[in-house]
C-alpha cells in the first residue's frame, strides 16, 4: 500500500517538475536565432544583451552578452555626442558608461601610453587614419560587430579592426558678408579658390595636422593626378591663404568671426557653425573633393570587452548615428538606414574623389614634409 | 664672576677651497689655545684667513684638516646651532620682523626658556646695554651703534662659552668705535667669556686683547701680547702692520749675547736687542719707531737730513724728514710750537737704543711712504 | 667682508629637507621627464633630432623658438618692471586698482587671451578694422609676443615688485650726495641691484614662453615653434617620439638661459637687507618723467581691461561680432550639466596643490640660495624642468610613467596615479603636474628674494642655537613671505589654468574645466568656451583675493618688515 503512494507522489513531483521547467523564466535559455524586429536593434531581455542580425537574409538575435560592469569609452567626437552616446547606451543596456572626450589626434597618443594596462574599453570618432595607425600600433582588435553588415565596405576596414560611424565631405564654408565686401562670388570650384581677389582670405588647416587638411592635400593628387601636380596647385593656392592653422575646425570659426572669407572645412563643421548663428554657407568643388571617415574600434586589451563588443555593435546601428543631429554632430552617416535630416548633407550628392585611405596614409609623412620646405619654410618672414 | 669653561684649541686648522687649478689655501697649519676668560684678537688685513679661520670656530666652514676642541670636546661633528657660542657679526644681522626685545629673547626661547627667565634676563642685558628705553624698537629704527649693542646683547644673554666677534665695529665712526671698543672689553671682563675677536684694524687689536695673532696669506706671522707684537715684532710685515715704523739699514752686525746684538747704523755704533734671527738673516733692520726718534734742528754743519713735511695734530706733531737713507717718520708728543723744525730745513735725530730692535729682513727693505 | 662660502656641516632637518625635495622632484619631473628623453630616441624621434642638423626647416622651427622666447622674456621683463617701478617710485592715485589689473593676466584660461586679442585687433577685429578700418596680420610672431608678453608679466612684475620695495634707500641717497643724477642713480645704482630679479623673470618668462602650446596654436600663424611642431607631430602625425624629441631639443634654450640668468645673478652682490637703517623712498618728481610713465603704465593696464572684457562680453553676447544681443543662454548651458562637476572637481584639485607648490617652491629656493654649494645649480633647473617642458609632452611622460603600478623588484612602491583606473580616479596625477607646473614661480621669486637677505642672518640665528628647521620657520619663511604669497596666487591662478599637460590624464572621475573650454572651442561654440572662461577668471580671482587676506592675517607679528615685503 505505501509503495502505490510513493510512486503517485513521485510521478506528481515529475509531472510538477516539468511543467516549471517549461514554463519557468528562460534564465540559461540564450535567445541567440530568435527572431528580432529590426536590423541593428539592440535589446536587454532579462539581463542578456542581443543585436540583431541578418543571417541569410533573415533578422534574427545573435549571441547574448551578459554585460555588467563600467564601459569606458574614449571619444574623439564632440563632447555632447559622446554624451548622448552614453547616455542612451546605458539606456539601452544598464551598463555605467563613461568617457573621456579627446581631440581626436590625441587618442592614439594616449592608448599608447596606457597600452600596458589600458584604461579604455571602446574607442569612438574621429577620422580613420588615427584608427590605422592605432592598428598599425597594436592598439586595437579586430571585432566583426554584426551590425557591420549594414555598413557598405569602403567605409569599413576589411579585418574588423576599425568601423565606420560617420562621413565628412571637405567643403568650402564661405562667409557671405565678407564676399560681398570683396565683391567675390562664392567659390565652387578649386579653381575658384586661386582667385587674386581672395589674397589672404582662405583658411586652411596645416597638412599634417590630423584629418582636414591632408585630405584637401591628397584630393589634389587624387584628381590631378600626380603629386608634383597636387603641389604645385597647393603653392598657387598658398597666394591666398592667411595662414595654416594647427586645428582641424579653426577655419570655420574664422571664416565665421570674418578674419577670412573662405575655410576649408569639412562641411558638417559649417553646418554646425551655421547652426551656432554665424554667416557661412556651406558649398562643394565641382572638380570633386575629399571625405573623411570617422570611426569606432575595439581597444586592445580592454578591461569589459562585452559591452565593448555591444557598443560597437550599437555605434555602427542607425539608432546611435541618429542621435548625431540632436547633439549638434552633423556628419552625414554610414548606416544608410539612418534617418534623413535636412541639415546633413548625404554624400550621394557631393562629387567625390577616388580617396585611397591606405595610399593618403602612406604618403603623408613625405608630403608634409615637402609641403614644410617647399611652401611653409620659403614664405616664413622672419622674426 | 668668571667661568671655567672656555678653553678652545685649534690644532693644525688648514682650509682648502675649490680644487685643482683654482685651490685656493685660505688658512694653512692654524695652532692655537685659548684659555678661558682670554680675549684674543685674529688681526691682519683682507684675505689673511682671519675671517675664515673664525667661521670654522663658529662651525659656518668645515676645516680640510685638523681639529677644534672646546673645553676637551672635540667640535668636529656639532652644528653650528649646537656649538656654544654667540656671535656678532660685521652688518650685526638683526632680524628686520622683530623688535630689539625679541631679536634678544631669541636665543633664550630657543633655550625653551620660560616666559619669566626671558624677560627678566633680556631686561638685565637691555639694561646693561643702555637699551632699555629702544625694547620696542625695529631694528631699522636704530643707530648703527644702538644695532651693534642690540647685536652684542643677544649674543650675549645666551650665556656661550665663546663669544666671536667678526669685524663688528668696521661699519662705525671712528668716535663710535673707540666708545664701543671700550664697553666691548669692560663686559668682556665682567662676564669673563673667552672671545675671539677678527679684525684688520690695529688699534682695536691692540686696544682689546690679551693675546694678539697677526696673520698674512693664510699663515700665521706671530702671536703675543700686545706689547710683544709692538716691541718684539718678528717680522718687517707685523713691524710695519702694527703701529708705524721706521728701518734703518744697519752695516756690520754682530750677535752678542742671546737677544742682544751690537750693530752699526749711520757710522754710529750701538748695542740693540735683537731677534734671534736676526743676526744670521741676509740684510737685518733696525726698526725704530716714530715716537722713538727725537727731531732737532741741525746745527753747525751736522745734519741726519732735510724735514719735507710737517703734519701738527695739536697733542704731537709728526716729521717726515729725508734722508740719505730713505724718508724717515718721526712722532713728538706736546710739541712746543716755535721749536718745530719746519720743513726746508735740516735737521739731526737721534733714538736710544734701547727703543730700538733688530729684525730679520725677507729681503726687501720697506720704505716709508 | 671675507668671501662668505657655505661648507658647513648639514643640519638634521636641512639634510631631511633635501632627502626630501629630491624624491618629490624625481617622482614629479625627472622620472616623466626621462620616459620623454628616452622615447625621443626612438624611432620617429631620433629623425627629428637629425632634422635639426640637417633641414632648413626645422633649424627654422628651433631659431624661431629662441628668438619668440627672448622677446616675451625681454617685453614681459620690460613691462613688468615698469609697472612696479611705478607703483614703488611714483605716487599717484589708483594705485591699488594698477596693482590688481597688473596681477590680472596671471588667470589666463586657455585660448582665451588669443581669442580677445584676436576678436579685438585681427583682420576684422574690432579695433584694427572697425575703428581703424585696418586689416593687420596678427597671426604670427608680432601677435605671440604680445599675447604672451600680456599673459606672463604679471610674473616679471610681482618678483621686481617685491625686490623695489626692498632696495636701500640709502644707496640712492648715497649716490645723489655724490653727484650722481637721478637717471644715473637708475642706470648705476638701481638696476645692477635689481639684476637677479630682472634675470629671474627673464628665465621665466623665456621657459613660459617657448613651453606655451595654446598660444601658438590659435594666433601662431605660420610662425611655428618647438610646442607646436611637437603638439602637431603627435596629433597629426602620430608620432609620439617626435613630439618626445622636439621638447628634448626645447630643453636645451631653457638650459642655456637657465645658466646665463644664474651667472649673471651671481656675480652681483646684491645683499640689501641686512636689517640696517634706511630711509626715505626717493620718489619721482620732474612732471616729464612721472607723466610719461604713468601713461605708459595706465595704458598697460587700459589694454589688459580691454583684453578681458572681451573675453567677459563674449560670454554675455550671443554670438560675438554676429550677434551682439545679450543672452545668459551660454552661462545656463554651463551649468547645465558636466560643467558643475568640473567646477568642483577642477577648484578642489588646485586647492589641494597650491599650498603644496607654494612650500615646495619656498623650500627649493632655501636650500638652493641658503644651504648647498654643489648641486645647487642642478637642483634650480630640475625645479624649472616642469615649466620648461611643453604642457603636452610633459602630460605624455605623465600618462607613460603612472599608467600602471611602479614596482621595484616585486615591491609595489607606487600605485597606478593616472588615468583611468588609477588610484582615486587619477585625481593624483593630475595635483603633481598642477605643482610641478606652479612651483617653479614660487622658486624663482623665493630665491630672488632670499638673495636680497642677508646670509649672517639665517647664520646669526643658528649661531644662537637654533636648528635649521626653526631658522627656516621663524626666520626665512617671514622674511620671504612676499614671495611665498606671489608663490601661492600664481599656483592656485596656474593650476586652474592648466590645460596640455591634463588632456592625457583626465578621466571620467575627474572632469577639468580647461579641457571643458577646449571641447567648446573645438566645437567653435565659442559663447560657451567664453562662458567657461568667465567662470574660471572669476573663482581664480576670488580665491586669490583670499589666499591673500588668509596669508596676510596669519603672518602677522606686528613687525612688517619695512625692507623686504611684496605686495
Amino acid at each position: 500500500m505505501i509503495k502505490k503512494r510513493t510512486v503517485a507522489f513521485g510521478v506528481i513531483a515529475a509531472l510538477f517538475v516539468s511543467l516549471m521547467t517549461a514554463i519557468a523564466p528562460a534564465q540559461a535559455r540564450d535567445l541567440k536565432g530568435t527572431q528580432c524586429g529590426r536590423e541593428g536593434l539592440i535589446r536587454t531581455i532579462k539581463g542578456i544583451t542581443y543585436t540583431c542580425e541578418r543571417v541569410n537574409g533573415k533578422l534574427q538575435y545573435a549571441e547574448g552578452r551578459k554585460l555588467s560592469g563600467t564601459l569606458n569609452v574614449v571619444c574623439g567626437a564632440t563632447e555632447t555626442w559622446c554624451a548622448a552616446m552614453a547616455r542612451k547606451f546605458k539606456e539601452i543596456t544598464g551598463v555605467e558608461t563613461k568617457f573621456v572626450r579627446l581631440s581626436a589626434g590625441l587618442v592614439p597618443a594616449r592608448l599608447e601610453a596606457f597600452k600596458n594596462n589600458p584604461e579604455f574599453d571602446v574607442w569612438h570618432g574621429g577620422p580613420a587614419d588615427g584608427y590605422v595607425v592605432g592598428r598599425n600600433a597594436g592598439l586595437t582588435e579586430a571585432y566583426l560587430s554584426p551590425t557591420r553588415k549594414m555598413i557598405p565596405k569602403k567605409y569599413l576596414d576589411a579585418d574588423g579592426y576599425w568601423s565606420g560611424v560617420y562621413l565628412g565631405a571637405l567643403g568650402f564654408c564661405s562667409n557671405t558678408q565678407a564676399l560681398a565686401k570683396l565683391g567675390v562670388r562664392q567659390p565652387r570650384s578649386w579653381a575658384d579658390l586661386l582667385n587674386p581677389r581672395l589674397k589672404g582670405q582662405v583658411l586652411t588647416a596645416h597638412p599634417s595636422t590630423s584629418g582636414t587638411a591632408f585630405t584637401t592635400f591628397w584630393t589634389q593628387v587624387a584628381r590631378l593626378g600626380s603629386e608634383d601636380k597636387a603641389m604645385d596647385y597647393m603653392k598657387e593656392l598658398h597666394k591666398n591663404v592667411l595662414y595654416y592653422s594647427r586645428s582641424g575646425v579653426a577655419p570655420v570659426g574664422a571664416a565665421g568671426s570674418g578674419e577670412v572669407a573662405v575655410g576649408l572645412v569639412f562641411a558638417h563643421d559649417c553646418i554646425a557653425g551655421i547652426q551656432n548663428g554665424l554667416p557661412l554657407r556651406n558649398s562643394f568643388p565641382s572638380e570633386g573633393t575629399g571625405y573623411e571617415i570617422g570611426g569606432v574600434a575595439l581597444v586592445k586589451g580592454a578591461k569589459n570587452p562585452l559591452a565593448a563588443k555591444t557598443f560597437i555593435d550599437f555605434a555602427l546601428s542607425a539608432d546611435a548615428q541618429n542621435l548625431g543631429v540632436g547633439a549638434q554632430a552633423y556628419q552625414a552617416l554610414t548606416n544608410p538606414q539612418a534617418k534623413y535630416n535636412r541639415l546633413i548633407i548625404p554624400l550621394s550628392k557631393v562629387n567625390l574623389v577616388e580617396y585611397d585611405f591606405e595610399k593618403a596614409g602612406n604618403r603623408k609623412p613625405d608630403l608634409t614634409k615637402r609641403f614644410d620646405d617647399e611652401i611653409i619654410n620659403r614664405s616664413q618672414v622672419r622674426g | 664672576m668668571s667661568n671655567q669653561s672656555g678653553n678652545l684649541k685649534l690644532t693644525n686648522i688648514t682650509k682648502i677651497f675649490g680644487n685643482g687649478a683654482d685651490k685656493v689655501t685660505a688658512v694653512d697649519n692654524f695652532n692655537l689655545t685659548i684659555n678661558p676668560g682670554e680675549f684674543v684678537t685674529l688681526l691682519g688685513p683682507s684675505g689673511c684667513g682671519k675671517t675664515t679661520t673664525l667661521r670654522m670656530i663658529a662651525g659656518f666652514e668645515t676645516p680640510t684638516e685638523g681639529d677644534i676642541t672646546l673645553d676637551g670636546k672635540d667640535l668636529k661633528n656639532l652644528t653650528p646651532d649646537k656649538r656654544p657660542m654667540g656671535m656678532v657679526f660685521q652688518s650685526y644681522a638683526l632680524f628686520p620682523h622683530m623688535s630689539v626685545f625679541e631679536n634678544v629673547a631669541y636665543g633664550l626661547r630657543v633655550q625653551h626658556a620660560s616666559k619669566q627667565e626671558i624677560e627678566t634676563r633680556v631686561a638685565e642685558v637691555l639694561e646693561k646695554m643702555s637699551l632699555s628705553h629702544l625694547a620696542q624698537r625695529a631694528p631699522n629704527q636704530l643707530s648703527g651703534g644702538q644695532q651693534q649693542r642690540v647685536a652684542l646683547a643677544r649674543a650675549m644673554v645666551v650665556q656661550p662659552k665663546v663669544l666671536l666677534f667678526d669685524e663688528p665695529l668696521s661699519n662705525l665712526d671712528a668716535k663710535l668705535r673707540a666708545q664701543m671698543r671700550v664697553e666691548i672689553r669692560k663686559i668682556q671682563q665682567s662676564l669673563g667669556i673667552t672671545s675671539v675677536f677678527v679684525t684688520h684694524d690695529q688699534d682695536e687689536a691692540m686696544s682689546l686683547s690679551d693675546r694678539i695673532v697677526v696673520m698674512r696669506n693664510a699663515v700665521v706671522e706671530q702671536s703675543g701680547t700686545p706689547d710683544e707684537i709692538y716691541r718684539r715684532p718678528n717680522s718687517v710685515f707685523v713691524a710695519d702692520f702694527i703701529g708705524r715704523s721706521n728701518f734703518f739699514k744697519v752695516d756690520k752686525v754682530e750677535s752678542k749675547s742671546k737677544g742682544n746684538a751690537k750693530v752699526s747704523v749711520n757710522g754710529e755704533s750701538m748695542e740693540v736687542s735683537a731677534h734671534p734671527n736676526a743676526a744670521s738673516s741676509p740684510n737685518p733692520v733696525l726698526l725704530v719707531r716714530p715716537e722713538s726718534i727725537a727731531v732737532k734742528p741741525a746745527k753747525s754743519g751736522k745734519s741726519h737730513g732735510t724735514v719735507t713735511n710737517i703734519v701738527f695734530y695739536g697733542n704731537h706733531v709728526e716729521y717726515s724728514i729725508s734722508t740719505s737713507h730713505g724718508e724717515v717718520t718721526a712722532i713728538e708728543s706736546d710739541p712746543i710750537y716755535d721749536e718745530i723744525v719746519q720743513p726746508g730745513n735740516g735737521a739731526t735725530f737721534e733714538f736710544h737704543p734701547s727703543r730700538a730692535w733688530l729684525l730679520p729682513n725677507e729681503g726687501k727693505i720697506v720704505h716709508e711712504e | 667682508m671675507a668671501i662668505r662660502s657655505q661648507s658647513a656641516k648639514l643640519d638634521v632637518f636641512t639634510k631631511i629637507a633635501i632627502f626630501v625635495l629630491v624624491l618629490i622632484l624625481s617622482v614629479l619631473i625627472l622620472i616623466p621627464v626621462g620616459n620623454v628623453l628616452y622615447k625621443s630616441f626612438q624611432p620617429g624621434g631620433i629623425d627629428v633630432l637629425r632634422d635639426v642638423v640637417e633641414n632648413d626647416y626645422t633649424r627654422q622651427i628651433v631659431l624661431n623658438t629662441i628668438w619668440l622666447g627672448t622677446s616675451v622674456g625681454a617685453v614681459g621683463t620690460l613691462v613688468g618692471f615698469l609697472l612696479a617701478y611705478v607703483q614703488v617710485r611714483v605716487s599717484f592715485r589708483g594705485k591699488k586698482l594698477l596693482h590688481v589689473l597688473s596681477l590680472l593676466p596671471l588667470v589666463s584660461p586657455p585660448f582665451a587671451f588669443a581669442t580677445a586679442v584676436i576678436v579685438l585687433f585681427g583682420r576684422s577685429g574690432i579695433i584694427s578694422n572697425g575703428v581703424f578700418n585696418k586689416e593687420p596680420m596678427i597671426y604670427g610672431y608680432k601677435g605671440l609676443v604680445l599675447v604672451l608678453a600680456t599673459s606672463y608679466f604679471p610674473v616679471a612684475y610681482m618678483n621686481l615688485l617685491g625686490m623695489l620695495r626692498s632696495l636701500d634707500p640709502a644707496v640712492d641717497e648715497a649716490a645723489r650726495s655724490l653727484g650722481a643724477s637721478k637717471f644715473k642713480i637708475f642706470r648705476t645704482v638701481t638696476l645692477p641691484l635689481l639684476i637677479p630679479g630682472l634675470g629671474a623673470s627673464f628665465l621665466l618668462l623665456f621657459v613660459e614662453a617657448i613651453a606655451d602650446l595654446a598660444n601658438p596654436l590659435v594666433i601662431g600663424g605660420d610662425y611655428t615653434v618647438l610646442a607646436s611642431r611637437a603638439y602637431v607631430a603627435i596629433s597629426g602625425e602620430y608620432n609620439v617620439p617626435g613630439g618626445a624629441a622636439y621638447s628634448t631639443i626645447l630643453l636645451v634654450p631653457a638650459l642655456m638661459v637657465f645658466i646665463i640668468q644664474r651667472y649673471w645673478s651671481q656675480r652681483a652682490d646684491v645683499v640689501t637687507v641686512t636689517g640696517k637703517p634706511s630711509g626715505q623712498v626717493d620718489m619721482i618728481k620732474t612732471p616729464l618723467a612721472k607723466y610719461s610713465l604713468l601713461t605708459l603704465a595706465w595704458s598697460i593696464a587700459a589694454f589688459v581691461v580691454l583684453v578681458y572684457s572681451m573675453v567677459i562680453l563674449g560670454a554675455f553676447f550671443k554670438v560675438l561680432k554676429v550677434d551682439y544681443s545679450l543672452t545668459l543662454d551660454n552661462f545656463r548651458y554651463i551649468f547645465s550639466g558636466v560643467g558643475n562637476d568640473a567646477v568642483l572637481m577642477t577648484t578642489m584639485l588646485a586647492l589641494i596643490a597650491t599650498p603644496i607648490a607654494g612650500f615646495f617652491g619656498m623650500m627649493l629656493a632655501w636650500v638652493i640660495v641658503r644651504k648647498i654649494k654643489r648641486g645647487g645649480q642642478a637642483l634650480d633647473f630640475f625645479g624649472m624642468l616642469g615649466l620648461a617642458l611643453p604642457g603636452t609632452v610633459l602630460g605624455i611622460g605623465y600618462a607613460f610613467t603612472f599608467n600602471s603600478p611602479i614596482q621595484v623588484f616585486g615591491i609595489t612602491i607606487l600605485p597606478q596615479l593616472a588615468g583611468g583606473g588609477a588610484i582615486l580616479g587619477g585625481a593624483v596625477a593630475i595635483v603633481m603636474v598642477y605643482v610641478i607646473r606652479s612651483s617653479p614661480a614660487g622658486q624663482r621669486s623665493g630665491i630672488a628674494n632670499l638673495q636680497q637677505i642677508d646670509p649672517a642672518i639665517d647664520e646669526a640665528s643658528a649661531s644662537l642655537g637654533a636648528s635649521g628647521g626653526r631658522t627656516f620657520r621663524k626666520i626665512s619663511l617671514p622674511l620671504i613671505r612676499g614671495a611665498f604669497l606671489t608663490g601661492l596666487m600664481f599656483a592656485f591662478a596656474r593650476s586652474m589654468t592648466t590645460l596640455s599637460p591634463i588632456i592625457f590624464i583626465t578621466t571620467p572621475d575627474t572632469p577639468i574645466l580647461t579641457s571643458l573650454i577646449l571641447a567648446e572651442a573645438d566645437t567653435v561654440r565659442y559663447g560657451y568656451a567664453f562662458a567657461f572662461c568667465t567662470l574660471l577668471i572669476g573663482i581664480v580671482l576670488i580665491t586669490m583675493g583670499l589666499i591673500n587676506l588668509i596669508v596676510r592675517k596669519t603672518q602677522g607679528t606686528g613687525y612688517r618688515p619695512i625692507t623686504v615685503s611684496a605686495g
